[in-house]
């Protein structure tokens, strides 16, 4: 192990792995709330960002998750970055080296494809409310419907009801899924990839990660502000990054039981 | 056993094998249901979305957090009991033999 070069010994949270031959420092800034100072363990030209840790398991608390995407902002303002899984703990600086021994052709490929890429999130939310007052406008068939359950209100108007709300959620899935088409179409010129998440709650309608070239970055802005102008009366867009690569790497690692 | 095992055992098997069936699926819903954390994430997702949003303050998030960690935790505990891969915590990193150390 005649590469490994540990500061110190002992426990060493991982937030990501970089290129780099010589030793780094980023300050103390990491994660466990004692301002641990965060620098390199290196094989050859790989190196594993870490901080001293005790064997933990690392809750995933607001807290937690942003000390550890804070280190890795910081980290890929001047690196590509891999990043790891949040609460990744090895035993010892050694081990880190190991890792990195070991896996070094697969973290070198991965370090090469995601050179000067980045990733943005993108979620969009949308007031329904107002969608459906504007598909009530605009929709012919809604529209007539509504009028005449309002014309007849004292009588029995239960399955035109039904048929209306009906209506309504199928355009409203219809016009959800073209406002997503939308938003797709226009940054796929400026992205080089896209993955779709799970949209959280029910008031989101797209929830993306998007790998853009850092050259790109500054196009892709422009994009998402002017799809956000574009449909400022129905849409939110939450519009978050520069991040690592989250998804669109994904290292699996053994984990063992704490003890 | 033997004989007598067999005596006491055999009127009742083809009821038994039932049983055993419908146990068997029982635990596997309860196993599949301790070891899932999918749902609690999906809490944890909204229920950032909702401070971020304004939603809720931080003092209702941290309470509710505190909930969704304990949840984290016993659903750790049980993919730990049963075997299972957990994300974060400690890496074992497995030496090649014939590594000169």
């Amino acid at each position: 192990m005649g590469t490994s070069m540990a500061a110190t010994d002992g426990g060493k949270y991982v937030y990501c792995i970089v290129r780099s031959a010589r030793p780094c420092e980023f300050g103390a800034i990491g994660i466990g709330g004692e301002a641990n100072r965060v620098y390199t363990v290196h094989h050859e030209d790989l190196a594993a960002v870490v901080s001293d840790t005790p064997i933990v398991i690392y809750d995933p608390t607001r807290e937690n998750v942003l000390a550890h995407e804070f280190v890795n902002e910081t980290v890929m303002r001047e690196h590509t970055v891999i990043p790891m899984s949040f609460g990744t703990v090895f035993r010892s600086g050694d081990d880190v080296s190991e890792l990195l021994r070991s896996t070094y052709e697969a973290f070198s490929d991965v370090l090469d494809k995601m050179r000067d890429k980045i990733e943005f999130g993108l979620k969009v939310l949308w007031d329904r409310e107002r969608v459906i007052a504007t598909l009530e406008r605009s929709n012919e068939e809604i529209r007539r419907l509504k009028d005449e359950i309002e014309r007849n209100a004292q009588n029995s108007t239960y399955f035109a009801r039904i048929q209306l709300g009906r209506l309504v959620e199928a355009a409203l899935e219809e016009l959800g899924s073209a406002f997503v088409a939308d938003v797709h179409a226009s940054l796929r010129p400026v992205a080089v990839a896209s993955r779709s998440n799970k949209p959280i709650g029910d008031r989101m309608i797209m929830n993306a990660a998007f790998l853009v070239e850092r050259a790109e970055s500054e196009a892709f802005d422009e994009k998402v502000k002017a799809l956000s102008h574009r449909y400022e009366e129905l849409l939110t867009f939450k519009y978050t990054g520069p991040w690592p690569p989250y998804n669109f790497v994904n290292i699996k690692l053994k984990l063992e039981r704490a003890d | 056993m033997g004989l007598l095992s067999k005596l006491l055992t055999f009127p009742v098997s083809a009821p038994v094998a039932g049983v055993r069936w419908s146990l068997e699926t029982v635990e596997r819903v309860v196993r599949d249901e301790l070891v899932d954390d999918s749902a609690i994430k999906d809490e944890l997702m909204a229920l950032q979305l909702a401070l971020e949003e304004g939603d809720i303050d931080g003092e209702e998030y941290v309470r509710r957090e505190a909930e969704l960690m304990q949840r984290f935790r016993e659903v750790r505990y049980w993919r730990e009991q049963f075997g299972m891969g957990v994300s974060g915590g400690p890496v074992r990193v497995q030496r090649d033999t014939e590594e000169h150390g």
